[in-house]
């Protein structure tokens, strides 16, 4: 945080000699730009928040942003109305992401330092295969998954969502990772390596203070992806006490009887907030990355 | 906490082999590449494969998914190529989304990462607005959205009719409707643009240092030094966005209430998968399509690393 | 051809794999917990909640495990637990679906429970047949209901034309929009929705034609003359300015609520069902009403006919199938419960059912078992119940009215394009 003010200066330093003046106006420029832009990304955020204080029967179609009369209702209803209230789903959906966050950062991690930094027996393979899991849609293996979590006892629990993450299932975040560490100079672990070090201390000493950016990406796609989830809680949960709050927010609605949609819209808003504070926070380590380290080659 | 101790202990046993027989030569050499890599054998051998095989053993079957499967040898695989013109149209729209979007949404994606790399007050708060649209991910809230934008009273049209332009219902216009999915995706660029953020943070600054007093200017400094430490992470976003692309589902499910229509227009192949699987009940048929699909991503992908030689650069 | 038992192979091939690990059970009690899943929004689960808890009350010791969620996640979700052999007690099924899950063994037949804990003694006949399937009984019909047409009354009135009524056929329409044309007060509303893809619209049609969608074979019961003839009249009555666009109309991808032409503000008019009128009031600011399909032409009759809205059915691998029975029967007798779940499923199919909600129906509710009980002459026989892959069939239908609606195809070229799309489509039905 300390070294933005001086990074600053590296960047715009390329031009010290435009003046003081046209490098006002250029970044007014791209500011407007930049705002222009994210009205056009706020718009959707701006047309839910008014769909969720609208009453329900002109959200279909209105064409102005403006509510006719505005309701605080749907939040009232939303919450509580599903029988078991949104707070329980937030919980959940937090202990699940949280959850997914630990395993793959510890399991992935792990596999792509195998993958990009050491040498045996069958890596292309392994790695072939490892992409190759990415590639078949989900949609079929479904069901011989389900009867594996079924025969395990594990339906209707969130161990199918979590055990997972801890076996570096999601292939994704390896092959990331692979990206990221095989960018960080080799001369490091080989200086590491004359000193002795085991592979093992080359990956926690070396190679994982360097990779703060990726960890960090690593981590807030989890949790958005873990928050966003749908299938997988649609199939593998049923008590509704377990609920994440995506399938919370399906359940408002079913297109052939009536719905709460002002209730959908009005808990869509709350369920963006802790995913946008958390990737504002956690964007900071995103930041915090190797040029900031002082790290020399 | 835990987690760095249990972790480190399997660690330790590496460093105390050291006998120069073969099998401790062997050892060696795999061990540590093998050891790292248990949590995902375990998942890969315990989770992975065996829904996978699954699939692979039921493509060539006729699974109804309430009754026994019984063999069916190739026969499905024949009808794809033989007698399915909705399998056509399928990896038609699909090839066309893939063409489109990824191209489209990789070059969004590094264009503003590079924008909201540094150097400007409020970027934390753009880059997080940027990332909006992505968060909203598949809900439903979009495919309500989406309607209102690009239906024919939808706003696009609104604003076209400023200039004069009377604009069809772009949405649900077997000619446009196509396009307002790939809008959608490239709407969504925050993943990759994420990434490439986090692949700009990783270039060392002394380079850029370096190069600014040679006098370099701004648009040398990316060709000739940016872009090319950032080829690993183009390589990756090109590959997964393939994939993704080629697997795209949610987006034509939503918004097109699981039909692809207008006319099969938005037919994406995993809609046509899932439509054949759980509203047809045929799941045979549906995994025979799963993996003429992993075919061709994977075609695609191996053809990717072969070329990856040429101009991905690694430093190492 | 060999054969493996599926759940023998998927169980081979994972548990081969399978890692031990410590199954995580939820605590099983002394008391009987029964799983019931259904399709529905929020009002239906409430209503539907309520009567469970009813029963819970009456039967100490019974307990429900109720899931629901929209009809679209419904199906996926039942045909995992199915496949994975952990299929719920209770079923709510659908009126296609429940063809495709009986041939299949995976619901229970009823008929051994009838007399003994179904008592069906006062139940509508035509009603109980739609719930069987190749003679046997597999579901109880929830509610009737009946195709019905929404109809925005507020634009009517405004427009000074008069509500299509029981009288209106497909040949008054251009008439009536023309009259619509010189009254309608609202911008881009259109009179009628295009119905030329919807399949309930066709097959109400093809009844006044002494046709059907499907025969008791389960062949199509239609000819490729009657298709050309249905695409024919709609693109006349498109040409004539009674529908909205085919742009419009392709917004209504799934027939919605949210997307029909109505709530849209497209139409004045749409093709729904009788139960549905609420739930479109819900989401539209003009006041609803509901009338009949229209007649083919004057004096053509018998289109309609009281449909099982939905059903319950048991499970086939349920071990609880007695008690099971025992709530069925409950959900449909008790009169409390029944003035807690109202017409919102249909129409309850036993007249003591009926008699003890009339008095406490509100009005809209009260319009649709006005509906549905005073159909007359419109009135015809419940159709057998549709064949295997009747599904794909009408999936197909609704792709082929769009290719005609937007000029790729001729009538005359679609006619027999689509049966022979619907010929093959049912003869590649698993035997």
């Amino acid at each position: 945080m300390t070294s933005e003010a001086p990074r600053l200066t590296v960047v715009t330093g390329v031009d010290t000699n435009a003046s003081r003046w046209t490098r006002r106006a250029l970044s007014l420029l791209a500011h407007a730009a930049l705002i222009g832009a994210s009205i056009l990304m706020l718009y959707p955020l701006l047309w839910m928040l008014s769909a969720s204080f609208r009453p329900e029967n002109e959200i279909f179609t209105a064409t102005s942003l403006w509510p006719s009369s505005w309701s605080f209702d749907s939040y009232v209803r939303g919450w509580s109305g599903l029988r078991t209230s949104f707070g329980t789903f937030f919980l959940n959906s937090f202990i699940l992401a949280i959850l997914a966050i630990i395993g793959n950062l510890m399991t992935c991690s792990l596999a792509a330092f195998a993958f990009a930094r050491l040498d045996f027996w069958g890596k292309p393979f392994w790695f072939a295969m490892m992409l190759g899991t990415l590639m078949l849609p989900y949609q079929v293996t479904l069901i011989p998954q389900y009867v594996l979590f079924h025969n395990l006892g594990w339906v209707n629990t969130f161990l199918p969502l979590v055990v997972p993450k801890f076996l570096a299932a999601d292939s994704f975040f390896i092959f990331l990772m692979v990206q990221f560490f095989r960018g960080i100079p080799k001369e490091l672990d080989e200086a590491a390596q004359m000193d002795g070090c085991s592979p093992w201390r080359i990956y926690w000493k070396v190679l994982l203070p360097l990779s703060t950016p990726v960890l960090a990406t690593a981590g807030v796609f989890t949790f958005i992806w873990t928050w966003d989830d749908f299938f997988g809680p649609l199939i593998y949960l049923s008590d509704i006490r377990t609920y994440t709050v995506m399938l919370g927010l399906r359940t408002f609605v079913d297109s052939s009887a009536q719905s709460d949609w002002g209730g959908l819209f009005a808990m869509s808003i709350l369920s963006l907030l802790p995913i946008f504070v958390f990737f504002l926070f956690f964007q900071r380590l995103l930041i915090e990355g190797i040029a900031t380290t002082g790290m020399k080659r | 906490m835990t987690a760095r101790s249990s972790v480190a202990s399997s660690g330790t046993p590496l460093e105390r082999a050291a006998s120069p027989s073969v099998w401790s030569r062997l050892w060696n050499r795999n061990a540590g590449g093998y050891l790292f890599l248990l949590p995902w054998f375990i998942g890969f051998f315990g989770l992975t494969l065996g829904p996978i095989i699954s699939s692979l053993y039921l493509s060539f079957t006729n699974f109804d998914l309430l009754t026994p499967p019984d063999w069916v040898g190739p026969a499905n695989y024949v009808r794809i190529f033989t007698a399915d013109p909705k399998f056509v149209q399928s990896m038609k729209v699909t090839f066309l989304f893939v063409l489109f979007s990824v191209p489209l949404k990789l070059a969004f994606a590094m264009a503003v990462a590079l924008l909201l790399n540094r150097g400007m007050r409020g970027l934390p708060l753009y880059r997080a607005v940027f990332y909006l649209p992505s968060l909203l991910g598949a809900s439903v809230a979009i495919a309500v959205l989406w309607r209102q934008l690009f239906a024919g009273s939808g706003i696009v049209n609104q604003f076209l009719a400023n200039f004069g332009i009377e604009g069809p219902s772009w949405i649900s216009n077997p000619r446009y409707s196509l396009w307002t999915l790939i809008v959608l995706a490239v709407w969504q660029f925050g993943s990759p643009m994420i990434i490439f953020l986090a692949g700009l943070r990783q270039i060392p600054q002394d380079v850029y240092e370096a190069a600014s007093l040679e006098g370099a200017n701004k648009w040398r400094i990316f060709w000739k030094i940016t872009l090319p430490l950032l080829t690993p992470v183009v390589f990756f976003n090109a590959i997964i966005q393939t994939i993704e692309g080629f697997k795209s589902f949610t987006p034509a499910f939503i918004i097109s209430g699981g039909t692809g229509n207008p006319i099969n227009s938005t037919l994406f192949y995993t809609l046509y998968l899932y439509q054949e699987a759980f509203s047809f009940f045929r799941m045979g048929y549906a995994s025979a399509l799963a993996w003429v699909l992993l075919a061709v991503v994977a075609l695609f992908t191996g053809f990717s690393f072969l070329t990856s030689k040429y101009w991905v650069h690694y430093d190492e | 051809m060999t054969h493996l038992d599926r759940r023998q192979f998927l169980l081979g091939t994972t548990a081969l794999f399978a890692v031990g690990a410590i199954g995580i059970n939820p605590v099983m009690s002394a008391e009987t917990r029964m799983r019931l899943i259904f399709w529905g929004g929020q009002a239906r689960a409430d209503r539907t909640y309520g009567v469970t808890d009813l029963y819970t009350k009456a039967n100490p010791g019974v307990t429900f495990d109720g899931e629901f969620m929209a009809f679209q996640d419904y199906w996926p979700k039942l045909a995992t637990q199915t496949a994975g052999g952990n299929s719920p007690d209770v079923i709510q099924m659908d009126y296609r679906y429940i063809v495709e899950y009986a041939n299949r063994n995976a619901i229970a037949p009823l008929d051994e429970f009838v007399g003994k804990h179904l008592m069906l003694d006062d139940f509508d006949a035509d009603q109980l047949d739609g719930g069987k399937v190749g003679g046997k009984l597999y579901g109880i019909s929830l509610g009737a209901n009946s195709v019905a047409m929404i109809v925005n009354k507020a634009a009517f009135e405004e427009a000074g034309v008069p509500v299509p009524d029981a009288n209106t056929s497909y040949e008054d329409l251009p008439k009536l929009a023309e009259a619509w044309k010189a009254g309608n007060k609202r911008a881009g509303m259109a009179l009628w929705q295009d119905g030329s893809g919807t399949e309930p619209g066709l097959e109400n049609w093809l009844r006044q034609r002494g046709k059907a969608l499907y025969t008791a074979e389960g062949k199509a019961g239609f000819e490729a003359q009657d298709i050309t003839d249905w695409f024919q009249m709609w693109n006349d009555l498109r040409d004539a300015g009674v529908t909205v666009s085919p742009d419009d109309q392709a917004l209504d991808a799934t027939d919605a609520i949210e997307n029909t032409m109505v709530t849209l503000g497209k139409a004045a008019v749409t093709y729904a069902n009788s139960n549905q009128l609420i739930a479109f009031q819900a989401v539209n600011k003009d006041p609803l009403t509901m009338t009949n399909y229209p007649r083919a032409k004057a004096g053509s009759m018998g289109g309609h006919y009281r449909k099982p809205s939905m059903f319950f059915s048991l499970g086939a691998s349920s071990t609880q199938k007695e008690e099971g029975a025992k709530f069925i029967n409950f959900f449909i007798t008790d009169p409390e419960g029944a003035k807690i779940l109202g017409v919102e499923r249909g129409i309850p199919c036993k007249s003591s059912t009926r008699d003890a909600i009339a008095s406490t129906l509100d009005a809209q509710s009260q319009i649709a078992l006005n509906f549905v009980s005073n159909l007359g002459d419109l009135l015809g026989k419940l159709p057998p119940s549709p064949p295997a892959n009747a599904g794909e069939v009408s999936v197909a239908f609704k792709t082929k009215s769009q290719e005609v609606a937007f000029g790729q195809q001729s009538p005359a070229d679609a006619g027999p394009a689509f049966y022979q799309q619907a010929v093959e489509i049912l003869a590649r039905a698993k035997k």
